[in-house]
């Protein structure tokens, strides 16, 4: 009872010796014609209640009391402690019997109720300490959770030795300072032995000093590393009994560490399987490109070399317009391929200019003006066109790809519409062609790195432009789609960026 | 123009070897006596020593960087700087700039390009925006002694402010220039680069009382990332 603590330690013997004073001025009442078998019987209630709350020695204090009040007040000659039958003593014996027996008694279920407790809290602690250890992700994590959760436990220092990279023993979760008082390297040599040991062999638990506990960390048949637990000097006789607990306590963290290290495996192979299928998609896709307009140059180049004199003047001039066309290309499939590579480095340092649709969509064209043949470009920006903030090169190379593709899949002649508007907080850019459109099953994949769909085949191409688009349009906090064209006809692709917030007058006040 | 550039002496920094026979012979087509230099420091000398009319410096030199080259330069000589750099780096044209080049080529670049700006950085260096009063660019005149701009004859009636800038542009037509540069030139050296949305604004303003068509202008072009460039006023072919 830890009320009963706080108590002063003679008050439990005041109120048995005071509660038998009040049973016996009760029971002195002549009306109630008390007799001595009676009297006896209820004489055991102090002692019943001071054994159970107060312990053995208020239990033997009351059935002194008992025996006094007894003697002196019922047993023939009443009002003296002479005792004529001796039959009585018996019922003396069993008043100090009933003291020490129901006192035991009552100590041991208080002991054991303290134990469940105990018990339960350690439970709970622990149930919290695998609860958490299930969310650790990483070693540094997981022997703080373990360190902290068994600190509140039991209040014992946890040391993790575990293998690093080079296969020594690294130790984790104290500073040296507060290391078990053995020399480090013989701490190490033990630290290793144990961990060396077989797995579920229940010998391998080794105890260096009275406080001090290595137990192997095994999972799978796998030796995971060392755990070492220290605690009160003082209470070092209590390891043994505590075996299992250290043992639960141990098998907890070689899991969590099994898993982590699952996890970390998994994830590199995840890794591993995705560049390797990039780069197979890479290598398919960019040897064909590069090869396309290589041919076209080395074609070129060689017939004006070998027979240039075969020629009139328009055809030279034909090859060396093809030459241009096919290093301009290569030219436009290059900064494609380093912009991924810069996207996806995560190197790239975003710069916030302010820049005007009209002027990406204008410096765009300029750098397809070659490409675009003669197909008619209607622009709709608006007046004023919106204005965006953003990285100016970024966004003019995501609107040379929507724009480029427009062209790459339209036929010459056709018409090209590129609208822009604000709308709601979002500046929304259109790009409209009248080519060969997108199936619907195609419409979200086609920003994937590498996809092309299939009705795309006959045109040239890496995959590479729309993915680099939605990877700016995300990068400045904006979205990308594709749908279909007007009335069915070619396609449109949508790009909404967060507009520039602020005022398009600006500075007004200069002037005027 | 061309005789106005002939026979003018062009030292070209450059590391690579193609790029340098390249550059060679279209400068000694169209007339320029060519000076090479592979590294930096051998840069510097020969244009100590020969006092070229204008240098091509490649940014990524082999012995450390060209803009390293470019400030070491600019410590003793204002001689007309044009910049070689890579798509990729807008920091590096802007840096470079801003430390005193006078233009930039962006590689890879088409010929044409780059004797335009050879052209236009030597007649700056050469006569300097202040000889002539009035500025013409095809149909747009801007006449810098009475602060009159007139587009096919008519006057267009501009703010002051406008008019600053379309001074600051035009009086280095053909030639880039950094937000930065029209900042300080217009606004005044307490503005700095975060106000580049009134310049944005400003532009806008212009080119709506001079552009047919913004995104296809005419005069004001814009390099995204860098800033601006006053254009002839005529459409090229």
């Amino acid at each position: 009872m830890a009320e009963a603590a706080a108590q002063p330690g003679w008050l439990p013997y005041a109120a048995v010796v005071a509660g038998t004073a009040a049973l016996t001025a009760l029971m002195r009442v002549p009306e109630l014609g008390m007799d001595p078998v009676n009297a006896a019987l209820i004489y055991l209630f102090p002692i019943l209640i001071g054994a159970v709350y107060g312990g053995r020695g208020p239990a033997v204090a009351a059935a002194g009391a008992g025996i006094l009040a007894f003697d002196f007040f019922f047993v023939p000659p009443v009002l003296s402690f002479t005792v004529a039958d001796l039959r009585y003593l018996v019922s003396f014996a069993v008043y100090l019997a009933v003291a020490l027996l129901t006192s035991e008694l009552a100590g041991r279920l208080k002991r054991q109720v303290r134990q469940a407790v105990t018990q339960q809290r350690q439970t709970a602690i622990l149930y919290d300490i695998s609860r958490s250890m299930s969310d650790v992700a990483d070693v540094e994590s997981l022997v703080r959770t373990f360190r902290a959760g068994i600190g509140s436990l039991t209040g014992e220092e946890t040391v993790f030795y575990l293998p690093g990279k080079d296969g020594r023993l690294v130790r984790y979760g104290a500073d040296p300072a507060a290391a078990p008082d053995v020399e480090e390297e013989r701490m190490r040599r033990i630290v290793e032995s144990v961990a060396r040991q077989e797995a579920g062999d229940a010998g391998s638990i080794r105890i260096l000093d009275g406080a001090t506990l290595l137990l192997p960390l095994t999972a799978e048949e796998e030796s995971l590393g060392v755990l070492l637990l220290r605690g009160d000097p003082q209470q070092a006789g209590a390891w043994p009994a505590d075996r299992t607990r250290c043992e639960a306590m141990a098998g907890l963290a070689a899991g969590a560490l099994a898993r982590i290290r699952r996890g970390e495996e998994a994830r590199l192979a995840q890794v591993t399987a995705e560049s390797e299928r990039l780069r197979a998609a890479l290598l398919d896709s960019v040897s064909h490109e590069l090869r396309t307009p290589l041919a076209e140059m080395i074609g070129s180049s060689s017939a004006l070399l070998e027979s240039g004199a075969l020629f009139g003047e328009e055809e030279r001039r034909e090859l060396l317009v093809s030459i241009r066309g096919g290093a301009l290309r290569m030219n436009r499939l290059v900064a494609n391929l380093l912009g991924m590579v810069r996207l996806e480095s995560g190197l790239l340092r975003l710069r916030r200019d302010w820049v005007g649709t009209d002027e990406l969509v204008g410096a765009a064209l300029r750098q397809l003006k070659e490409a675009r043949g003669e197909r008619a470009v209607e622009l709709r920006l608006g007046d004023p066109a919106p204005l965006l903030r953003g990285d100016p090169v970024l966004l003019e190379q995501m609107l040379v790809n929507l724009i480029g593709n427009a062209v790459k899949y339209s036929p010459d002649g056709s018409r090209i519409v590129i609208a822009a508007e604000e709308r709601e907080g979002f500046v929304r850019i259109a790009v409209r062609d009248e080519g060969i459109g997108i199936p619907e099953a195609d419409r979200e994949r086609i920003f994937q790195k590498f996809y092309r769909s299939g009705n795309a085949a006959s045109v040239t191409g890496t995959g590479l432009g729309l993915s680099i688009a939605k990877a700016v349009a995300e990068l400045h906090g904006g979205s990308i789609a594709a749908g279909p064209g007007d009335g069915g006809i070619g396609a449109v692709m949508t790009v909404e960026l967060p507009a520039a917030a602020t005022d398009q007058t600006g500075g007004g006040e200069h002037d005027e | 123009m061309t005789n106005k550039a002939g026979g003018a002496r062009i030292l070209l920094i450059e590391d690579e070897p193609q790029i340098r026979k390249l550059l060679r012979m279209t400068l000694q087509a169209h007339g320029y006596e060519v000076q090479e230099s592979v590294t930096g420091e051998d840069g510097l000398l020969q244009a100590a020593a020969g006092h070229p009319d204008l240098v091509l410096l490649d940014l990524g030199l082999p012995d450390g960087p060209g803009l390293d080259v470019l400030k070491r330069l600019r410590e003793w000589s204002p001689m007309p700087v044009i910049v070689l750099t890579a798509k990729d780096g807008e920091e590096d044209k802007i840096e470079a700039l801003d430390s005193g080049a006078d233009d930039y080529v962006t590689k890879p670049f088409g010929t044409g390009e780059l004797v335009a700006r050879i052209r236009v950085a030597l007649r700056h260096a050469a006569g300097g925006p202040a000889a002539e009063p009035v500025l013409r660019f095809g149909r747009l005149t801007v006449d810098l002694a009475q602060r009159i701009v007139e587009l096919s004859g008519e006057r267009v009636k501009l703010t002051p402010t406008e008019y600053d800038l379309l001074k600051a542009l035009a009086q280095h037509a053909g030639k880039v220039m950094t937000q930065k540069q029209l900042l300080r030139q217009v606004w005044g050296p307490g503005h700095v680069e975060s106000e580049g949305h009134y310049l944005r604004v400003y532009v806008g303003h212009l080119r709506k009382k001079l552009e047919d068509n913004a995104a296809d202008p005419l005069y004001i072009a814009t390099e995204p990332g860098i800033g601006y460039r006053f254009l002839t006023g005529e459409r090229e072919s």
